[in-house]
């Protein structure tokens, strides 16, 4: 049975459909990614899965209970991380956990035992007794994991876990929900970062507007667009000349700036020195060039004819190649 | 990190115990905010003084009229501004919560097993409980400027008087609160509260209110409260003066929470 | 163009802001208006009977009595009002702008009045219009109805001088706003409710030389009497006196904004 099965479901705020009819499904002991811009219906997928919200059609299952017919069952099967870390800043975190376990039913005994248990695996013990409103933004969200955990959940749902996090607090939630997998529980972690979903998920499903445009391994949805792509720098004044030039060697894919020129290249980094060549030839001056293999953002390009980051993306598989 | 703290053999607990559990703690996470929040005790209880030292001041000539059965205005308006007390708790207890929706920690509660009516009786509570501290100081102000003692009884069926206002006036709150899901409301749930009160025989007994008034306060349930509240303070206390104030009350919180709880299970339609 | 037009340009411009401002939000224009309705509803339904009272001043009914504490009610929550809107100006930073232009200071100040002192004539066209809807009369008629509607106006001018001084020294929204309790006490310690004669001690010592009772008594001398040129120069003075005590303050408190930044 699938940790978690959602088939055509919607939802609807007045004239708006944000999430329009969406069909998937996450094993048991998966990491599922959910990745999509801001705006594309994540949170409200969440929010939808977790009982939070209603669906206004479809059906959705989570932990083999129908979140709206076995809502209590739900809750009392999943842990939930939101994208604002709901947390009190006048009470500790040791108090915060403590709560949490109450509120799951837990009798106080095995509260505190889970509480301290917690707090050390997530390295908050030194800060347990301190007031919340003192934590930084990555204990914040490492006691936000801690406290949906606390009652080990079958199915844990992760909204943006790392958003506003440095790189180093993201590693460390990282590793925890790899941790966490190990021990058998099915994430399902939404992210706008093509990192994050590339590292982690074992299948990502790819949302934008309300639907999910591509679905499969990291691996596979990239192995799906194919070619690597030549990503190239051109002077000021230069950039469409330098298009024509490029089209006649490989595929032209959307620029990302005014500066840029993207071209797929069958052959990869063989296929370079034609370019130079061949805008050489033409005059035309390049500042930099970089062979970037496909990414998910490539992936979400070839889905929706947009990029999914508009900045270079974080960590792709990039090898810069000096002019 | 270290991996994996080893699953805890939690032996389950009867339902009725988890919920009271539950309830304590969400009351006692209330609590926090007066006792970590220096200051924070104080707007609830200056704003009830004022207005009694206040009306006090102003209209304490009314009780020479014809009609007062005491000549202390003080004891006659003291149960009035304990529950405008009360009021301002309960409904700060709405805000409260507002705040606490756009802050994301109400997902929280939403999304753990625990029944909906524990969420709420655990705000509504903490809100009784709360409302004691605002009561009991400006009753001990009362009388340093000489309100009459209305005995143990009296003060027993004042102070049931004022906790179960401010349980209804927290019900009020959260039931806007939920509704609108902002603190733009908060206007809406101090001034639900406070017309409630003074549309009573808060000024003057219901002989001497004008028409209007009269025909107002006779229809409203608090005013059954305040009487009760106020028996001990301009006489005694008896169970006919009693027992509506209570009927008033349990009324009052039936409708009220009814409609709090709906808003409750309806914050994810 | 003279210095003086120019300022009076930016004093107009910084005025029409802050009128735009107070009445394009009613969730702040109701507390300043619904709040005090309220009160006069309950305080004259329910110690309607105190002009029964021997001493009362010969009066029509109760609500005639009280329309001018009422007036000033509003008028004086006006004033904290105007000054909480003053410290979101500072604390965001529009202020900042404002001191960085090549505008006297002083227009800042008076342009931020303007909108309290709208609030102070719309408080007293209401109450007024209240007054009459459910029967009180303005013995003053219509001169005695303008009378009071300019001194409700200017001192509204005059407390919001006070709130925004203390905007500019604290540059705090949530401080000012913590001194609505003020309000009230100021008020209940003054003859805005009930004859100042009639009061318990100790506010009517208090409220005898509360500088807001001679104000009351000169708004609500044209309504429920007529024009009285002693009451009415009492009052003018008094309102004269907190402008002074509004001015020497916003001084300082400008001067002190400018120095901290």
């Amino acid at each position: 049975m699938p940790a978690i099965a959602v088939a055509g479901l919607e939802r609807a705020f007045g004239e708006v459909l944000a999430v329009q009819g969406i069909d998937l499904e996450v094993a048991e002991g998966k990491i599922y990614g959910f990745l999509g811009p801001n705006g594309a219906g994540k949170t409200t997928t969440v929010r939808m899965l977790t009982t939070l919200l209603l669906p206004t059609g479809g059906r959705a299952s989570v932990a083999g209970h129908d979140v709206v017919a076995e809502a209590r069952r739900v809750r009392a099967s999943i842990g939930v991380a939101l994208q604002e870390a709901a947390l009190d800043p006048l009470m500790t975190g040791r108090e915060l956990i403590r709560l949490q376990a109450t509120l799951q039913g837990l009798p106080p005994a095995a509260g505190r035992q889970r509480a301290d248990a917690l707090l050390e695996r997530v390295d908050l013990t030194a800060a347990a007794d301190r007031r919340v409103g003192t934590y930084s933004g990555g204990m914040k969200r490492r006691l936000d994991l801690a406290a949906a955990l606390v009652h080990e959940p079958s199915v844990l749902f992760l909204d943006e876990p790392t958003t506003g996090l440095d790189p180093v607090s993201r590693k460390t939630i990282w590793e925890e929900v790899r941790d966490l997998n190990d021990d058998g529980t099915t994430v399902f972690l939404t992210t706008q970062y093509l990192e994050e979903a590339d590292q982690l998920a074992d299948n990502v499903g790819i949302i934008d507007s309300g639907r999910i445009v591509a679905e499969g391994t990291p691996e596979s949805l990239k192995d799906e667009i194919g070619d690597p792509h030549v990503e190239l720098l051109i002077s000021e004044g230069e950039v469409a000349e330098a298009e024509r030039v490029c089209a006649e060697i490989g595929r032209l894919l959307p620029p990302k700036d005014g500066k840029r020129v993207l071209v797929e290249v069958e052959n990869g980094a063989a296929d370079i020195p034609r370019v130079v060549r061949a805008l050489d030839e033409a005059g035309i001056a390049v500042e930099s060039l970089e062979l970037v293999r496909p990414t998910l953002d490539d992936v979400f390009v070839d889905k929706t004819g947009h990029h999914l980051e508009k900045e270079e993306s974080e960590g792709g598989d990039e090898e810069p190649v000096p002019t | 990190m270290e991996v994996a703290a080893k699953a805890i053999e939690a032996p389950a607990s009867p339902a009725w115990r988890t919920n009271l559990a539950t309830i304590a703690a969400l009351m006692a996470r209330a609590k926090n905010e007066l006792v970590r929040v220096p200051g924070a005790a104080i707007p609830g209880v200056l704003a009830p003084t004022i207005f009694f030292l206040g009306l006090n001041g102003v209209f304490g000539a009314l009780t020479q009229l014809q009609g007062f059965e005491t000549g202390s205005y003080e004891s006659f308006i003291i149960p009035v501004s304990m529950l405008q007390g009360a009021g301002f708790t309960g409904a700060a207890a709405g805000v409260n919560l507002a705040r606490d929706y756009e802050g994301g920690w109400v997902d929280r509660l939403l999304v753990s097993p625990a029944p909906r009516w524990v969420l709420l009786a655990g705000n509504v509570l903490a809100a009784s409980a709360r409302s004691l501290i605002p009561a009991t100081f400006v009753l001990a102000i009362a009388f340093v400027i000489g309100a009459e003692w209305p005995g143990l009884d009296g003060l027993a069926v004042c102070y049931l008087m004022v906790a179960a206002t401010a349980a209804v006036a927290a019900c009020w709150g959260s039931m806007l609160a939920l509704r609108y899901k902002s603190q733009s409301a908060a206007p809406l749930m101090q001034a639900g509260t406070m017309a409630l009160i003074l549309l009573t025989p808060a000024y003057a007994p219901l002989a001497l209110l004008q028409p209007w008034l009269e025909k107002v306060a006779n229809v409203n349930p608090l005013t059954q409260v305040l009487e009760a509240a106020r028996q001990g303070f301009v006489g005694s206390v008896t169970w006919a003066d009693t027992w509506p104030g209570i009927v008033a009350m349990a009324g009052l919180l039936a409708v009220l929470g009814s409609l709090a709880l709906r808003e409750m299970r309806r914050t994810n339609v | 163009m003279s210095d003086l037009a120019a300022s009076a340009r930016v004093v107009r411009a910084l005025g029409g802001r802050s009128i735009r401002q107070t009445f394009r939000r009613p969730q702040l224009l109701a507390p300043i208006v619904v709040f005090p309705t309220l009160l006069l509803a309950v305080q004259t339904g329910g110690a309607g009977a105190s002009v029964e009272l021997p001493g009362f001043p010969p009066v029509q009914s109760f609500l005639q009595f009280m329309l001018a504490g009422a007036m000033m009610q509003s008028m004086m929550l006006a004033g904290n009002s105007g000054g909480i809107a003053f410290a979101v100006d500072i604390e965001m930073g529009f202020t900042d702008r404002l001191f960085a232009a090549p505008i006297p200071r002083f227009a800042i100040v008076l342009g931020r009045l303007a909108g309290t002192a709208a609030l102070g004539l719309f408080a007293s066209v209401w109450f007024l219009a209240i007054g009459l809807i459910f029967g009180a009369e303005i013995e003053g008629g219509v001169p005695g109805a303008l009378l009071a509607m300019a001194l409700v106006t200017a001192s509204a001018l005059a407390v919001g001088g006070i709130g925004a001084a203390i905007a500019l020294r604290t540059g705090s929204a949530s401080v000012v706003q913590g001194l609505f309790p003020l309000v009230l006490v100021v008020l209940f310690l003054s003859s805005a409710f009930f004859p100042q004669e009639l009061m318990i001690e100790p506010a009517k010592t208090i409220a005898e030389y509360n500088p807001l009772s001679f104000i009351v008594e000169g708004v609500r001398e044209p309504i429920i009497s007529g024009i009285d040129a002693t009451v009415t120069m009492e009052a003018v003075a008094a309102i004269a006196g907190i402008v002074v005590l509004g001015l020497v303050l916003s001084a300082r408190a400008l001067q002190h904004r400018l120095r901290v930044g």
